[in-house]
């Protein structure tokens, strides 16, 4: 209260030098906005080093394994980053995950692996642009699009081959090497695709006048009117741009299973909003970076693979990667405040 | 000044511009004209139209009805874009600002600098800091500072040097320095007259008589959503300004209650709160203690610390000579001091649901007690409010939301009656309501001094407040400035007083102001 008192009590005029505070966009400042979140790493690393018996843990293998896991939950991440940036949330990724991969993969005999691609990713987007246009173009709060939408997709997807797993022949080498092959003989495909959705959603967010204009709409939406910034076609291509990410992300996973199965996805939407809201996105809007989210994706993953190797429980799994997200979010709110 | 435009043709001209926003006509064929090189004020009360005015110039809304023309040709403006194009910029009342980004980068939204398509932040920067450099606007700082870091003076000069970092033919800026320090609005008016001097037109929207008199060439007021009269600087006649700007009848419609003071009920020593700064007043049982102010004055977060909605920071209440710690509303209502809020639709009533919800939800303790709802205890209460107020239409299962505004403002009242409180506090009880509504608000008014309750009445319409009032409080920036019987005051006084305008001079309080902590006064 006291401090509040003082606060007020300054004079309107402040001194002209009040060194710079941090810069929006990506810069060396930002690094100090990552800090706690690679210090998270690496204390989560240190930790299961010396917790996985026989130091199987913190192997290059082991590592690359643990990359290749998180290439899915990351890809999603990334889209949903977008669109929890501009105040809004995507549930339906999980379920287009599955849309996108039966379509992608009943195509892939007729089509080939090209054609079947654009099926699945263009299912997504398809999920995406309804999502983004009933968000810009009516009153109906984000949750409840996409809650509704979630379902239609999951049962758009239990509606082929019977709800029953969709195998990807054999010989279809090319499409299963999206999710298997490894580039060198080390570096798995799925990552090398997440980096690449890293790199754009980055240039798009950071880097461009339209991830300029998602701040703007996040921080301030009336300002963002008053600015002229044409808000729905925003929200539409945001909204559109998740759908994609889930869509690849579909693909990848039908990839790395042999097959597309109508019931996968179920939950990824919690992990990848996790991993956003780790990462240092705020749910009011306005607030959040991309390499942010994908410290926050590698987090879940180690917590994942972590516990798994160390033996614990699947139902003690759940309630430490509860507490972490709690405990984490809590900090980033605390510490935000305080700094106002 | 600046004399020469009169006979020109106008850069800009309304012509019988209307708009109505529901039920309300904001603006009723308003006439205007602007002329290159000129500052020309906007004054009115109030919800005069001002703001409806220089949204529809500014492309934020469009007129119903009317003509507007840019340079002698017939413009349609349809949004904040189409606006910027023609060189109309405004600097609205509410920063329009992104407050998670950077100083520059809020310069340049909507047209940042671009590279091979993409943003270029390092140009961004430069630009942002010549523009600063040339506007001489130092006092912004470090450009790569976020923007909601910054004190509000210092975000309105963002805004302003956003407004002139395009194409600009007409600037339009609403209560511009209603933040700012005397040392900062000397600032802002050179550079106005600067822009004056290169031909662009300045609409100014200010309450402040003393600034009308610094800077304007031409003043127009509005009143009551129409244009009442324009006069030039030469020929400036206050009184008639005041006159123009107050308009209504200041007697006969009031009906003010007899004034049979009691007991002192509640006395404030030395309040401190978040908008308030010291204020010490006493108000007795049967009586009405008025607060006139301009909107934005702090007596909402007066009222909002009466009624324990605000932390109390210093200083004392007391209630029949007993000190009360008011942590929240509920303390506030257990010692019997009960807030009619000034926007009843956020906070005095559960829109979604019905009348008689409404009425009896206050109550519970005592028909909702236990197991079993004692519901013929329930409707007795609501039977009784409905009738007592004369709540219309009279039925307890109507959507509240369905009721007209002063049915509704009737039905925020009559909640609290069941067991009268002993200082009610009503913040702008009429705004939004039609006259016969507001009449009827009147009568309970009325009603409530012969129960000897202490009415508390903030208002800026000042015919109310003034004619209503037993005794009157003048409200400037967080405090009382002047107090006493509401029949030793005039009108031109009180506006004087309450603009600021009297010596030319503001306090040094001024400094203290948090605006960003005040609640939008404003419909």
């Amino acid at each position: 209260m006291k401090s509040a008192e003082q606060a007020r009590n300054k004079p309107v005029s402040l001194p002209v030098e009040e060194k710079s505070r941090k810069p929006i966009g990506l810069s060396l400042g930002a690094v100090r906005t990552f800090a706690p979140l690679l210090a998270a790493i690496a204390v989560l690393l240190v930790l299961f080093s010396l917790w996985v018996p026989q130091g199987r843990f913190l192997t290059p293998a082991n590592l690359v394994d643990l990359t290749q896991q998180i290439s899915v939950n990351a890809i999603l991440a990334f889209g949903l980053t977008l669109v929890i940036l501009i105040g809004g949330i995507d549930l339906s990724v999980g379920a287009v995950v599955a849309a996108a991969g039966v379509v992608a993969v009943s195509l892939l005999n007729t089509t080939g692996p090209l054609g079947a691609c654009a099926g699945g990713i263009g299912v997504a987007v398809f999920f995406g642009l309804a999502n983004g246009l009933f968000a810009a173009r009516t009153l109906m709060p984000p949750f409840i699009i996409t809650l509704a939408t979630m379902l239609i997709a999951r049962g758009f997807a239990l509606g082929f081959n019977e709800s029953r797993p969709l195998p990807i022949a054999e010989h279809q080498e090319l499409f299963l090497a999206l999710g298997n092959a490894r580039w060198g003989g080390w570096l798995p495909m799925p990552v090398i695709l997440m980096f690449g959705v890293f790199l754009l959603s980055t240039v798009l967010l950071h880097g461009t006048r339209f991830g300029q204009h998602l701040f703007a709409i996040g921080g301030n939406r009336e300002a963002a009117r008053f600015t002229g910034i044409a808000i729905a076609r925003h929200e539409v291509l945001v909204y559109a741009f998740c759908g994609a990410c889930a869509g690849l992300a579909g693909i990848i996973h039908a990839s790395q299973l042999y097959s597309a199965e109508p019931a996968a996805g179920m939950g990824f939407e919690l992990s990848a909003i996790a991993a956003v809201v780790l990462g240092g996105t705020s749910f009011s809007g306005g607030i959040g970076t991309i390499p942010g989210t994908l410290l926050g994706a590698i987090i879940i993953g180690i917590l994942d693979k972590g516990l798994n190797q160390a033996g614990v429980h699947f139902s003690l799994q759940y309630i430490v990667k509860g507490a972490v997200i709690l405990a984490a979010v809590w900090y980033d709110v605390f510490r935000r405040n305080r700094k106002r | 000044m600046n004399g020469a435009h009169a006979s020109a043709a106008p850069l800009l001209e309304l012509r019988g511009i209307s708009k109505r926003f529901g039920g309300i006509q904001a603006l009723d064929r308003v006439d205007f004209t602007l002329q290159a090189g000129e500052i020309h004020v906007l004054l009115g009360e109030n919800g005069a139209g001002k703001s409806t005015l220089i949204k529809i110039i500014g492309g934020v809304h469009q007129p119903d009805a009317g003509e507007i023309r840019l340079a002698n040709a017939p413009v349609r403006i349809g949004s904040v874009r189409a606006a910027e194009r023609l060189g109309i910029r405004t600097i609205h009342q509410e920063l329009a600002l992104a407050p998670n980004l950077s100083i520059a980068e809020n310069l340049f939204l909507g047209h940042e600098p671009r590279r091979f398509g993409l943003l270029d932040r390092r140009r961004m920067i430069r630009e942002a800091e010549r523009l600063r450099d040339e506007l001489g606007l130092p006092e912004m700082g470090d450009v790569r500072a976020r923007v909601g870091d910054l004190n509000v003076a210092r975000q309105q000069l963002v805004e302003i040097a956003r407004a002139l970092s395009g194409e600009l033919r007409i600037l339009v800026l609403d209560e511009p320095t209603a933040s700012l320090s005397e040392a900062e609005t000397e600032a802002l008016f050179s550079k106005l007259r600067r822009l004056r001097a290169q031909g662009v037109a300045i609409i100014y929207i200010s309450h402040r008589l003393e600034e009308i008199q610094r800077i304007a060439d031409r003043i127009t007021v509005l009143r009551d959503g129409r244009s009442v009269g324009t006069q030039s600087a030469a020929e400036l006649d206050v009184p008639q300004l005041i006159r123009w700007m107050v308009g209504r009848e200041l007697k006969g419609r009031y009906p003010r209650p007899p004034h049979q003071p009691g007991e002192v009920v509640l006395t404030v020593r030395g309040l401190r709160a978040p908008g308030v700064n010291d204020v010490s007043f006493e108000v007795r049982e049967g009586e009405v203690l008025g607060f006139a102010g301009l909107v934005g004055a702090g007596r909402t977060e007066l009222a909002r610390a009466l009624a324990g909605l605000a932390p109390i920071q210093g200083g004392q209440i007391l209630l029949n000579g007993t000190p009360l710690r008011l942590r929240s509303p509920r303390d506030a209502r257990a010692a019997g001091i009960v807030l009619v809020p000034e926007d009843r639709k956020r906070e005095g009533l559960i829109m979604t649901r019905t009348v008689g919800f409404n009425l009896a939800l206050p109550w519970t303790q005592l028909w909702a007690r236990g197991l079993f709802p004692d519901y013929a205890r329930r409707d007795a209460i609501i039977e009784k409010a409905i009738n007592g107020f004369s709540i219309r239409p009279a039925d307890p299962n109507r959507g509240v939301q369905t009721l007209s505004g002063g049915n509704q403002q009737k039905v925020v009242v009559a909640k609290w009656m069941e067991q009268p409180p002993r200082v009610l506090i009503l913040d702008e009880p009429t705004r939004g309501v039609d006259v016969g509504a507001r009449e009827e608000m009147f009568a309970l008014i009325g009603r409530m001094v012969a129960r000897r309750m202490a009415v508390l009445l903030i208002s800026s319409d000042l015919p109310e407040v003034m004619n209503l009032s037993h005794r009157l409080a003048l409200y400037r920036d967080g405090r009382i400035v002047r107090e006493g019987p509401a029949a030793c005051f005039t009108p031109e006084e009180v506006m004087i007083e309450l603009t600021g305008a009297a010596i030319g001079c503001r306090p040094e309080s001024d400094n203290n102001h948090t605006p960003d902590q005040r609640l939008p006064d404003r419909v």
